[in-house]
């Protein structure tokens, strides 16, 4: 078969490659997903808008809640959130159990409240966590309750005979005067746990001057101290603000630390009171469990109220997957392992740990903000810069009285969505990969077991004739009823016929030579008889003449079945160990006596070469390619006779000059019948038997024939190598 | 009393022309074309010698059964196979099967009658002493060329006619080399080379089956063969 006929793709590669078409169903699974998500994205938007709405809708007409008076609109950290108390307090009772549930609005202060004040050298308290403490401030009865629990290593009182009031632990009250803006203080420097005595003291601690109206009780705790006071509401004027002193060494008695509501020592700093608004409050926490970050901001745009965090706003609440779906260990460990990671390639995995950085507790701004402040609701999306998390953010105006009087401001992540997304694309290209790996596997292997068989035919059908023509094996006919199987058995009756064909063939000189014999024979008996009975003159030269003819004939039928024999003698023949020196030697002796006009040259090694074989095969052999040397060997040009053992064969080479081989003939010339003889060259009858014989013994002595035409000069080179003998 | 010869052959033309050169030679000359009526005569009368065609009409191997049948019935009777078939499984099945000779139709009609003469002679002298001209010593080889009979160390060697006259060939000048060409002739066939060779080999295993050590006879490769007279060292031939 010619290279040039081989495909370069075979069965396999084209099967494998059209099976590759089968990806497009991942590619569609995946655009249907995106569709999917998109209109759940939608169908998000409108919930979150729904939610805002609803929202608004229960805030709507009621502007009191914006109402400045009551509910001072910007919140501040120093502001100080004043409840609504409906029972009454007791200031003696040495414990805070009278301010039930209220306790969980308590406010920590601590190390980031630290106080800078004259008394308290400026210093780094990064880490200084030796004092702290949490407040909470109640109203009852026209009366400001509030309660102080500090957290203090050291509790050092006033000294007995101290005067001063600023060289112990002390509680120091600010407020601005109802009337002015001047910054009175009021300082708590108890000698020991008592009830207390306030001071009024001017701007450096001097002139300390009791104050009456201020009451309440300082007492240990475990790991410090308790305040628990009552200042009555008209003392108080818009800012108020307290800070705990705190002195650690009982020698020296400098104050160390302070911790305070305020951030600086000075009138405008101080907080407001505020007082806080339940009603908003129940509005929005009856929102807050929908999964939204819910803010109300005002006209202004600042932020009136927070409830939920955005990182926990993921709107599509996912149910967590069940017990019984991660067991399966090696599941678990190729999703994790191989999976997870090659999706995630192509997927972003949304984070939690965002942050949102136009967020702010104050204040928001933002197109949706601006809309619906003017009085259009409207919806956006915003992806966050530092990761991959978008977040939806609607708002909806609130109106009153036909103004926009704020909005509600509501946020998602879109997390959960994605979130959903990506398990679903997980379970598409997992269960995509799977129905793809079994088909293309499928198709492989379909693909391998027919290209196999059909590779399988082509060899055998390639082992069929040998380089010489000859048709040496058969096809083994399938048993499969397709249509491989259907070539493969009209392969295999092709070739039966066609060895039939030709061993009929082969045969055909043998046969011919047999069913001739008998005819000739009675020709030939009944000229004989005539020779015995007639015995004039005239026909005794006819006679003769025609026993010479049969004679002719005879040696005609003899050559024909001369291959047919030496092939059935073959068979039967053993092979021996002989010299080959010793037989060629005698056969060209012989020659020089059999053709006397031809001239022998004899090329022949020293030592003895010995082969496997029957020595009068390889003489037959021999005679043949002398007798078709010396036929075609042009006068006084001698015959060359050459061997040699190479390697492991021998090599007999009988060369001659004369006339060249046709390059078409050299290798059919060792086939049955097959002569280059010219018509004139024909003295004896020739049937193109002797060079087939020398084919036949030289392949019974597993060696191999080859006619050349010779370099140096015309003439023809015939080659036989045969092994040599060895054990 | 003439001799009664019994040709099967199931080709008329054949049969009757041996039948009429044998008749001229003084033959009583019985022909049947088949095993059947072969069977039926030979069951009551057997011939002085059978020339036996291995094919006969529809029965390939007919000829080797009317052999065996008749060497059943005679131990001496001469039994020729004439056939068309010239291989060698043939040839060494039909003397396998007791045949005297083995013989192709390429035989002259001469060559023919001179070999059943040899036979009939060989029967006729079976009995009576050999008359020492008529023999011929070489070595522990001795021929007797008036009973066409050969010894080997006072063993006799089963050969037939074709073999003695090629025994008788070689033997006749030791150490002289007698190609193909010639002992075809001398022993009165006309075969291609090959068949010489086979029958060489024929010759020398039923020596060999007398003495192992026997190797008389040499091929001289591209010539023939050659008997070999060269004493030493075993000083087994001459």
């Amino acid at each position: 078969m010619s290279f040039a006929l081989k495909n370069p793709f075979g069965i396999r590669s084209k099967l494998v490659f059209l099976s590759s078409f089968l990806l497009v169903i991942p590619w569609l699974g995946y655009q249907y997903i995106l569709a999917m998500e998109d209109y759940l994205r939608r169908g998000q938007e409108q919930t979150v808008l729904g939610t805002a709405q609803a929202l608004a809708t229960a805030l709507n007409e009621r502007p009191e809640l914006f109402n400045e008076g009551s509910y001072s609109p910007v919140t501040r950290s120093e502001d100080l959130y004043v409840y609504p108390i409906y029972s009454p307090l007791s200031l003696v009772d040495s414990s805070l159990n009278d301010w039930g549930a209220y306790q969980q609005y308590e406010v920590l202060h601590d190390n980031r409240d630290f106080l800078a004040t004259a008394l308290n050298p400026a210093r780094l308290y990064v880490g200084d966590d030796s004092l702290r403490f949490k407040s909470m401030l109640g109203e009852y009865n026209g009366n400001l309750y509030a309660y102080f629990k500090v957290t203090d290593d050291e509790v050092i009182y006033r000294n007995q005979d101290a005067l001063t009031v600023y060289r112990s632990d002390f509680l120091q009250i600010s407020m601005l005067s109802k009337e002015g803006n001047d910054v009175t203080r009021y300082v708590i420097a108890p000698y020991q746990a008592e009830p207390i005595y306030p001071f009024r003291v001017e701007e450096d601690y001097s002139n300390p001057v009791y104050e009456e109206r201020i009451t309440g009780q300082w007492y240990d705790a475990s790991d410090g101290y308790v305040v628990e006071l009552r200042i009555p509401m008209e003392m108080l004027g818009d800012r108020l603000g307290f800070a705990v002193f705190d002195v650690d060494d009982p020698e020296s008695r400098n104050v160390s630390t302070v911790v305070a509501t305020y951030r600086a020592d000075d009138a405008e700093r101080l907080g407001s009171l505020r007082l806080p608004t339940p009603e908003i409050d129940r509005i929005v926490a009856g929102m807050g469990y929908n999964n939204s970050r819910i803010q109300i901001v005002d006209r202004t745009g600042r932020v009136l109220l927070t409830a939920g965090d955005i990182q926990s706003a993921t709107g599509i609440q996912l149910a967590p997957i069940a017990e019984g779906e991660r067991d399966n260990k090696y599941w678990l460990f190729l999703q994790d392992n191989i999976l997870d990671p090659l999706y995630y390639q192509v997927l972003t995995k949304p984070s939690f740990d965002f942050i949102d950085e136009l967020y702010s507790e104050v204040t928001r701004e933002g197109a949706h903000i601006t809309s619906a402040l003017r009085g259009t609701p409207l919806t956006q999306f915003r992806t966050l810069s530092d990761s991959q998390t978008r977040l939806l953010e609607a708002a909806h105006p609130i109106m009153a009285n036909k103004e926009v009087m704020g909005a509600v401001v509501v946020d998602q992540n879109m997390n959960g969505l994605r979130t959903f997304r990506n398990e679903a694309l997980e379970q598409l290209f997992n269960t995509l990969i799977a129905v793809v790996l079994i088909v293309v596997l499928g198709l492989f292997f379909f693909a391998s077991r027919i290209s196999t068989r059909i590779l399988g035919l082509r060899n055998q059908a390639e082992a069929i004739i040998d380089d010489a023509g000859r048709v040496q094996n058969t096809i083994m006919p399938s048993r499969n009823s397709d249509e491989i199987g259907d070539l493969s058995r009209s392969f295999s009756s092709i070739v039966e016929r066609l060895s039939q064909y030709t061993n009929y063939l082969e045969n055909m000189s043998s046969r011919l030579s047999h069913e001739l014999r008998t005819p000739v024979t009675v020709v030939r008996s009944s000229i004989e008889n005539l020779g015995l009975t007639e015995k004039s003159e005239e026909s005794a030269v006819y006679i003769q003449r025609a026993e010479e003819g049969i004679s002719r004939l005879n040696l005609i039928l003899t050559n024909m079945s001369e291959a047919t024999r030496l092939e059935q003698m073959l068979q039967t023949s053993e092979k021996e160990k002989i010299d080959l020196v010793k037989v060629i030697g005698g056969c060209v002796e012989g020659y020089k006596l059999a053709y006397p006009e031809a001239r022998f040259e004899l090329d022949a090694p020293e030592n003895a070469i010995h082969v496997s074989g029957v020595p009068e095969y390889i003489a037959q052999l021999l005679d043949k390619l002398i007798a078709n040397a010396v036929e075609f060997t042009y006068p006084d040009q001698p015959i060359l006779v050459h061997y040699r053992a190479l390697r492991d064969h021998a090599v007999i080479r009988v060369s001659n000059a004369g006339p060249s081989l046709p390059e078409e003939m050299k290798d059919r010339l060792f086939d049955s019948m097959i002569s280059v003889r010219t018509q004139e060259k024909q003295r004896q009858p020739h049937l193109g038997m002797g060079l087939h014989i020398a084919r036949l013994i030289t392949d019974f002595h597993g060696g191999q024939i080859r006619a050349e035409n010779r370099q140096d000069q015309e003439g023809a080179i015939i080659t036989v190598v045969i092994p040599l003998f060895y054990k | 009393m003439s001799r009664r010869i019994a040709i099967v052959e199931d080709e008329a033309a054949i049969r009757e022309n041996y039948a009429d050169v044998l008749r001229k030679q003084g033959y009583e000359v019985q022909t049947y074309a088949n095993r059947k009526d072969a069977m039926a005569a030979f069951d009551i009368r057997l011939p002085n010698l059978a020339i036996i065609d291995i094919g006969l009409e529809n029965e390939i191997d007919g000829g080797f059964v009317l052999c065996q049948a008749l060497r059943s019935l005679s131990d001496t009777l001469p039994i020729i196979f004439l056939t068309a078939r010239d291989n060698d499984f043939d040839t060494v099945s039909g003397l396998r099967m007791g045949a005297d000779d083995y013989l192709t139709k390429d035989i002259s009609l001469p060559h023919l009658t001179a070999r059943i003469a040899a036979l009939f002679r060989r029967l006729d002298v079976i009995d009576q002493p050999t008359s020492p001209e008529n023999l011929l010593e070489r070595g522990k080889l001795s021929l007797d060329i008036g009973r066409l009979t050969v010894q080997w160390e006072e063993h006799p060697v089963p050969l037939t006619v074709t073999e003695f006259w090629m025994v008788h060939a070689l033997a006749k000048f030791p150490g002289h080399v007698k190609s193909r060409q010639v002992l075809m002739q001398e022993s009165k066939i006309f075969v291609d080379g090959s068949t010489i060779t086979s029958h060489v080999k024929r010759i020398r295993k039923k020596f060999v089956q007398l003495d192992r050590a026997f190797d008389c006879i040499e091929t001289v490769y591209g010539m023939g063969y050659r008997w070999n007279v060269e004493t030493a060292p075993s000083e087994q031939c001459a």
